[in-house]
């Protein structure tokens, strides 16, 4: 068996590699320039009931190490993901994760059913965003509130027999209260963690770089607060299946992220600028596995070792 | 089939993303310079139209995320092809440092071209600052298929120094028609003004007209303009900040009219009809 074959809770998965949503559009663009019969899985991006048209320009603004982006949602709809998007996705072989949004708690449920009715057991995991930074109306207490969170997460498992994996935010204070809300009420595990929300600022013109003003950071620059977040939950909840992710580019960080805690994780804003990033960064993680004597990717998850402690201070030096 | 028909007819090939070497680095007038690149195996990138653009990226780690989109200048085989730039961020400061041997990531070639003439349509190029490229590329290859009469360049800048390779404008036989705000060269003013006594002219002759056009936003505008009130047909190829130049990030929304209020600048564009565009 493969190095990279891993189970994320109930799924089995070739490799811990997939792409994340929003970064791989429905990924026919990117048949041309990689095999994506080699992907773990890959999430789409996000669905909601109604396609949506998205925000005015400018959307995205590139900063240190990351990228602002503000594309609000624009999606297919249910409907056209179904009869058009789907099709192709199901036929690659690999694990197909949709993401998927409402603007309310009813079309949040109604969503979740639509896709399910509509799956024929072409869909494996519906990943909940509950912390888009980029829509107006809602949303901001699905992803802040462990309540609502809960409440949320629960009507929805109850509507669907696809395991749900629901997409935290970082924006918030207490990130373990959040995922163990989820976790309480079904959830099948946690994706980690969505864009931090930023803003820049163009002095000359004294506007913001973004037309909405704040927009979704992601990218390298937000790796360790991730890797943070990832770590923390994984701390508190062992048990509790993770995908992480934030500005993974290779291999080396696809493993920080196991040893932190994620069971498999995905690569996105890496795929603008190198569509065929996903095969590297899977070649780079089954070689660096290797180097190290792991067996595979279950025997590294989590495996981050304490430092050692320092020795007490005292006066005198017991070294004469 | 002759040739110009077969540069028309040549369908988009699917991109594909492939390592490049700075052969030459040519600084021109005007902050200008010319990038000639060499791609050390046969690409996809001898079925450029003009038009389409390339993403440019250097060995630059963690920082500056994605590639810079840059419209193909110039074309000479499967591995071999220019792209003209200008320094207005960190981006394009790295790349105007590249010495020759620099490596560098290629996707491309992305986006449409400009649409084929029809009939002997007189095709009016409008040019200004680094939107040069593609109507370089339009009226050099109208040139190798016979066609340099029925091609004019209308090229504007502020200065002398913004006015760049034209010799080989000149020598492949296109009239070219040069402005600059401050009269160094050519015209005195926006070259908007000569471009609309030929756009009169023509049409007094009754001859069959279009325009395509790249440059500065503001000049697009003004060309626009004129095409919707004279009755001209007139293509625009426009610049966007660019996520990934493939169609996924959806950072590259240009508003239009029509059923979607967006389309892309990367998919559906670069080249948009003048119709279409809705600027404010």
């Amino acid at each position: 068996m493969s190095r990279l074959a891993c189970d994320f809770g109930p799924l089995s998965l070739q490799s811990p590699i997939l792409t994340a949503s929003g970064c791989f559009a429905y990924a026919q663009q990117f048949e041309q320039f990689l095999d994506l019969k080699r992907l773990g899985g890959l999430s789409t991006k996000g669905i909601s009931p109604l396609p949506r048209r998205g925000n005015p320009v400018p959307r995205i603004y590139e900063t240190a190490s990351g990228m602002l982006n503000s594309i609000g949602l624009e999606n297919v709809g249910v409907e056209a993901f179904l009869s058009e998007k789907l099709p192709f996705l199901a036929s690659l072989g690999v694990s197909i994760w949709v993401n998927f949004f409402g603007t309310d708690f009813e079309t949040y449920v109604q969503c979740a059913r639509e896709l399910s009715e509509g799956s024929a057991g072409r869909i494996d995991v519906l990943e909940m965003n509950i912390s888009c930074p980029n829509i107006k109306k809602g949303g901001i207490e699905f992803g802040t509130v462990p309540e609502v969170a809960h409440k949320l997460t629960r009507a929805v498992t109850e509507a669907t027999d696809i395991p749900v994996v629901v997409k935290l935010t970082p924006n918030v204070a207490d990130i373990v209260g959040m995922a163990q809300a989820v976790a309480e009420a079904g959830a099948a595990g946690v994706s980690l963690i969505n864009t931090i929300t930023g803003m820049a600022i163009d002095v000359r013109k004294r506007r913001p770089r973004i037309a909405t003003t704040y927009g979704g950071l992601s990218g390298p620059a937000i790796k360790p607060v991730a890797l943070r977040m990832v770590h923390q939950v994984h701390r508190a909840l062992p048990e509790l299946p993770i995908c992480g992710m934030g500005g993974i580019i290779s291999g080396e960080d696809a493993l920080e992220f196991i040893m932190a805690g994620a069971t498999c994780v995905q690569l996105g804003t890496i795929n603008f600028s190198e569509p065929s990033a996903s095969v590297r960064v899977t070649e780079e993680l089954d070689a660096l596995l290797d180097e190290l004597g792991f067996e595979n990717v279950a025997a590294a998850r989590g495996c981050l070792e304490s430092l050692d402690p320092e020795p007490p201070h005292q006066e005198e030096s017991p070294w004469r | 089939m002759d040739l110009w028909a077969r540069l028309w007819q040549s369908r988009p090939v699917p991109a594909a993303q492939f390592r490049v070497i700075v052969e030459r680095n040519t600084a021109l007038t005007g902050g200008y310079f010319q990038l000639d690149l060499e791609a050390p195996v046969s690409t996809p990138i001898a079925e450029t139209r003009a038009g389409q653009f390339v993403m440019l990226r250097g060995e630059w780690g963690r920082d500056l995320l994605n590639g810079r989109a840059f419209s193909v200048l110039d074309v000479r085989d499967d591995r071999h092809f220019s792209v003209l730039a200008k320094v207005f961020g960190r981006g394009t400061a790295l790349l105007s440092e590249a010495e020759a041997g620099t490596p560098l990531t290629c996707t491309g070639p992305l986006g449409t071209g400009f649409p084929e003439p029809e009939g002997d349509e007189l095709s009016l190029l409008v040019a200004g600052g680094v939107g040069l490229p593609p109507l370089h590329l339009y009226a050099r290859r109208a040139a190798e298929a016979g066609a340099a009469k029925d091609v004019v360049l209308f090229y504007g800048g502020r200065s002398e120094a913004d006015i760049v390779l034209t010799e080989a404008i000149e020598s492949a036989g296109v009239e070219l028609v040069v402005a600059t705000e401050d009269g160094s060269r050519g015209h005195k003013g926006f070259v908007t003004v000569p471009l609309l006594e030929r756009l009169r002219a023509a049409k007094a002759e009754g001859r069959a007209l279009r325009m395509l056009s790249c440059g500065p936003t503001p000049m697009l505008q003004a060309v626009r303009k004129l095409a919707l009130e004279l009755g001209v047909p007139a293509h625009l190829c426009l610049e966007e900040q660019m996520g990934c130049g493939f169609g996924v990030c959806l950072g590259c929304a240009v508003p239009v009219y029509g059923e979607l209020p967006y389309k892309y600048c990367c998919t559906d564009g670069p080249v948009f009809d003048a119709r279409e565009v809705r600027w404010s």
